[in-house]
């Protein structure tokens, strides 16, 4: 079996203000297009074309995209079907209810008892 | 599915291994702007070459592949990377590519399982419109990178799936929250149901829970993570070439250890187009898509029939029941392959499809070893 060796990527590879490039701009522009669509307090209200660097781009990124996760929780929530209350009258009723009477002993038992 | 690098880029220099790949004999040239010759070089580097971004929008790609003529020659990629910067020697590096032993893990699947001679991305054009067609099977008409509106007659392979058997599973995995993924109207829609994230997906081939289908993302962006430093993965340039490599080999360590998962699974590496970089196939015309991109949205002054395919990218598929070496040739694949193929796994016969869809090559088929393999390789990571 072949084992193959993986290296590493340098370590300088990490560039966080790299210029956005226009695959980040794209990205940036649908999942604003998508916060649009969001209710008003789950918006980010960052002006995107401000935004010049990679680092800038995702930290971006990842808040909207928190976002819809949050949306769509808050939506699943609200969507959920709320237990039904009991009017008052009906629970004043249930707790006026008599105890319940013990069962009578049925006729057979009373026979072998006999 | 990565980001940005053409065929004979990546994978070109094989050819010199295994004549039956159709890659690069090193004769190859490209006018510069002066008109003299350039030829293709083993010169590639992981990082800091191609800057800027080589164009890759359908105006450049259209020059790209026809160098202003009406025959497909692919003689014009180093005039469309020279329109960039106005740098003649800068232009020539759009030639360079890869020494195998510079990408150990693509080269290794490769030749270890079967390598693609003519996947080619689905339309002459960027990112957003090709990978629309990994997920529908078409991209609705679009040859940019606008956004994929909702309500449109085709449904993805996703839903598909789910809607025709609510016991089928079906998954996009981004990288994480910030890397995010680049199917924004599924993820508007469809999150968090259709979704996960590339821990998720680890741990699902971990535990044999992975769905039914998986698409993953590689990280689109250098970003600080949980864990530290997170280096952008999807090899787009100018992000590094060795991150996507390895995290390509962890994708493929993660199904390869779980003995189960590995003995029923599928895994298609593939690139969504080719950045701009040279690659010396024509791109060949296909059965048109029934939408038609406008001389405005086209940029070139014609319309466009999605009757011709892009240009050529490296894919490979991976699984112990496919042949050691294998060399698929002849048979045209594109991204519409990808929703086909897995359609046709799942769901048999399925007409609500485009007709790109509808004509594409399958390729499970390709799955032909009639052992299981014990002799595939294991990666190291340093």
């Amino acid at each position: 079996m072949k084992i193959v060796k993986v290296p590493k990527p340098s370590s300088d590879s990490m560039n966080q203000k790299r210029a956005v490039s226009s695959l980040l701009k794209t990205q940036m522009l649908h999942l604003q297009e998508a916060e649009f669509r969001l209710p008003a307090d789950y918006q980010t209200n960052i002006y995107i074309n401000s935004i010049k660097t990679e680092g800038e781009a995702a930290e971006y990124i990842r808040l909207v995209t928190e976002r819809i996760h949050e949306a769509h929780t808050a939506r699943i929530r609200r969507a959920r079907p709320k237990p039904k209350r009991e009017r008052t009258f009906a629970i004043a009723a249930a707790a006026a209810k008599p105890p319940k009477k013990k069962a009578k002993k049925s006729a057979a038992k009373k026979k072998r008892q006999s | 599915m990565m980001e940005n690098r053409s065929f004979d880029h990546m994978l070109g220099a094989l050819k010199a291994q295994n004549a039956d790949i159709d890659g690069l004999t090193g004769t190859e040239t490209n006018p510069d702007i002066t008109g003299a010759p350039v030829p293709v070089q083993e010169l590639a580097e992981f990082q800091g070459q191609l800057d800027p971004d080589p164009d890759h929008h359908f105006p450049a790609v259209n020059l790209q592949i026809f160098n202003g003529g009406a025959a497909a020659n692919m003689q014009g990629f180093v005039k469309s990377y020279f329109n960039q910067r106005r740098d003649v020697e800068h232009s020539k590096k759009i030639m360079y590519y890869f020494k195998p032993d510079d990408l150990p893990v693509l080269t290794t699947l490769a030749t270890e399982f079967a390598v693609f001679n003519r996947w080619f991305s689905s339309i002459p054009g960027p990112t957003i419109c090709n990978r629309a067609f990994a997920h529908y099977g078409t991209s609705f008409g679009k040859v940019a990178m606008d956004l994929l509106y909702v309500n449109e007659p085709f449904k993805s392979v996703y839903n598909r799936l789910i809607d025709a058997n609510p016991k089928h599973t079906a998954k996009l995995f981004y990288y994480d929250q910030t890397s995010s993924t680049m199917e924004i109207v599924n993820l508007l829609q469809h999150q968090p149901e259709l979704f996960g994230t590339y821990k998720e997906f680890l741990d699902a081939c971990d535990k044999g829970k992975l769905p039914d289908y998986s698409f993953i993302e590689p990280n689109y962006n250098d970003h600080d993570g949980d864990d530290g430093e997170e280096l952008a993965s999807d090899q787009h340039p100018d992000h590094n070439i060795q991150a996507g490599e390895s995290f390509i080999a962890s994708i493929y360590q993660a199904i390869r250890k779980n003995d189960a998962l590995w003995k029923s699974t599928a895994l298609l590496i593939v690139y969504d187009e080719h950045g701009g970089i040279y690659d010396h196939v024509p791109p060949p015309a296909c059965v048109p898509d029934g939408f038609v991109a406008s001389a405005n949205d086209t940029g070139i002054g014609t319309e466009f029939k999605f009757d011709r395919l892009g240009v050529r990218v490296p894919a490979i598929l991976v699984s112990p029941w496919v042949p050691r070496g294998m060399v698929v040739k002849d048979r045209v694949f594109e991204h519409a392959s990808i929703p086909a193929t897995v359609t046709e796994h799942f769901l048999g016969t399925y007409d609500q499809r485009s007709p790109r869809e509808k004509a594409a090559e399958t390729f499970l088929d390709l799955l032909t070893s009639p052992v299981f393999r014990d002799d595939c390789p294991v990666f190291d990571f340093e």
